[in-house]
């Protein structure tokens, strides 16, 4: 085995290696989703902190990302049950705010490892 | 053997090119979760081994027909068959869903001794449980307003509904959200989906089991710590409808008043904190959870008993929970 056969070697291992880790599935990078009856209105990335007004029938929710969590700060539907939701991280996680027809929802990155699949309540 | 280095090459690039392959087609089946905000609460549907533009037509599909119940069943639409029996005086023609699930709500009424009832609309209106200013009624106006009602309230014949008063308000909440939700599931089965979950704010329906063939878990909310589960149910098909006291209340002096209500007093069922029915369908759990709730521990297993392929969870007043026979293998504690 000479040394170019070693290059080669090393260089297609090497090739295999990064285009695994480059290319892999389901790692596209978390992001809030934000959907109004059934049409995605914002969406962002969850690790940029920011703080965003969206529009809905009741007037302005105000949502803010920060350390790679989402939470309602303030809402003009008369019993907050959205801003009482708390904060949210995970794939598939969702804050909804009914009267304000909004729904925030965390997609992309680790799925939440639960001891479930459905929640009834 | 001396190194050979076209075939030495070869070989590696084959082998990239085969796991290139397993990483994209993978073993995992397509799937997609879409939730919408339906009926009042986030609905979530999850299915599963189609391709994914299938699953999204299907998806898609079964949230316009829950669309089209809520249209047809909510009283806060004018146009619907629920507001327009509420408003009249004689006899409505309503659409043959409409029908299925008041025949469905007279039969648990009747079986559950008037524990379920479809007319507690102006009961509900006076409380005002889900409206900004709820507030306790005075003993004369809650009396007023379970005047005429009960499971002989309601008449139906095919399609025709005749109210025993003029005054009656038809309230379909106790059991509409779990047809809705039975509805979506048909219309996913009908599209070719083996494998699917519908859950409407906690009314649940299976289609078919898990793509990976083990049995769905489904977690059911403790009724006093919002962060805990109160245990776990295993099951392969069917649906789960929890009802319970702290869903939507309102405290006044000390006391929580929540949406449950016991018809027979006009004021919310003391028996339970919470109720899980597992069934056939939704919409049949769902209306036996209410009734139930309201019966407590005892009568309310009991009722369960008498439909084939019920269980139930029961947790009472003093937060014991009781199970039916057939649910001790399924349940596991945390």
């Amino acid at each position: 085995m000479t040394a170019l056969d070693r290059m080669i070697v090393l260089g297609l291992l090497g090739a295999a290696i990064l285009s695994f880790q480059l290319t892999a599935p389901g790692e596209a990078g978390e992001r809030v989703v934000v959907e109004q009856r059934g049409k995605v209105i914002f969406t962002a990335p969850l690790n940029s902190d920011r703080r965003v007004a969206l529009s809905g029938p009741l007037g302005e929710t105000v949502l803010v990302i920060h350390d790679g969590r989402v939470c309602v700060e303030s809402s003009p539907c008369p019993r907050k049950i959205c801003m009482g939701m708390g904060e949210i991280s995970r794939n598939g996680e969702l804050l909804a705010c009914v009267p304000n027809e909004l729904l925030i929802r965390v997609e992309g990155g680790r799925e939440k490892e639960g001891e479930y699949d459905l929640l009834s309540r | 053997m001396p190194f050979n280095r076209p075939l030495i090459i070869v070989l590696l690039l084959v082998a990239l090119a085969l796991l290139m392959v397993r990483r994209y087609t993978g073993d995992e089946a397509e799937s997609v979760r879409r939730s919408r905000l339906i009926m009042g609460t986030v609905v979530e549907i999850a299915a599963f081994g189609r391709p994914e533009a299938e699953l999204d037509r299907a998806v898609d599909a079964a949230f316009a027909e829950m669309s089209r119940i809520e249209d047809l069943m909510s009283p806060r639409r004018p146009a619907s068959d629920v507001a327009r029996l509420s408003e009249a005086a004689g006899p409505v023609a309503v659409a043959p869903e409409t029908a299925e699930v008041i025949a469905l709500g007279l039969e648990v009424a009747r079986r559950s001794g008037g524990a379920f009832d479809l007319t507690l609309g102006r009961l509900k209106s006076l409380w005002g449980i889900e409206t900004e200013e709820p507030r306790v009624p005075t003993p004369q106006e809650i009396r007023r307003a379970l005047e005429g009602t009960g499971p002989g309230a309601l008449q139906l014949e095919g399609r025709r509904v005749t109210k025993g008063g003029p005054g009656l308000a038809v309230d379909l909440g106790g059991i509409a959200k779990g047809y809705a939700v039975d509805r979506a599931v048909r219309v996913l089965r009908v599209a070719g989906i083996e494998s699917a979950s519908v859950n409407a704010g906690g009314d649940i329906q299976l289609l078919g089991t898990r793509p990976d063939g083990r049995p769905w878990r489904i977690g059911i909310q403790h009724p006093r710590d919002p962060d805990k589960i109160l245990a776990t149910v295993s099951l392969d098909e069917g649906a789960v409808v929890t009802s319970g006291d702290y869903e939507r209340y309102f405290t006044a002096g000390g006391v929580r008043y929540h949406h449950l209500f016991d018809p027979h007093t006009g004021y919310p069922g003391t028996l339970s904190r919470s109720v899980t029915v597992v069934a056939p369908n939704a919409a049949l759990a769902d209306a036996l959870a209410t009734a139930a709730f309201v019966l407590g521990p005892e009568a309310g297993l009991e009722l369960l008993a008498g439909y084939p392929g019920v269980e139930g969870l029961i947790v009472g007043a003093d937060g014991k929970p009781v199970l039916s026979d057939g649910l001790r293998g399924m349940v596991s504690w945390p």
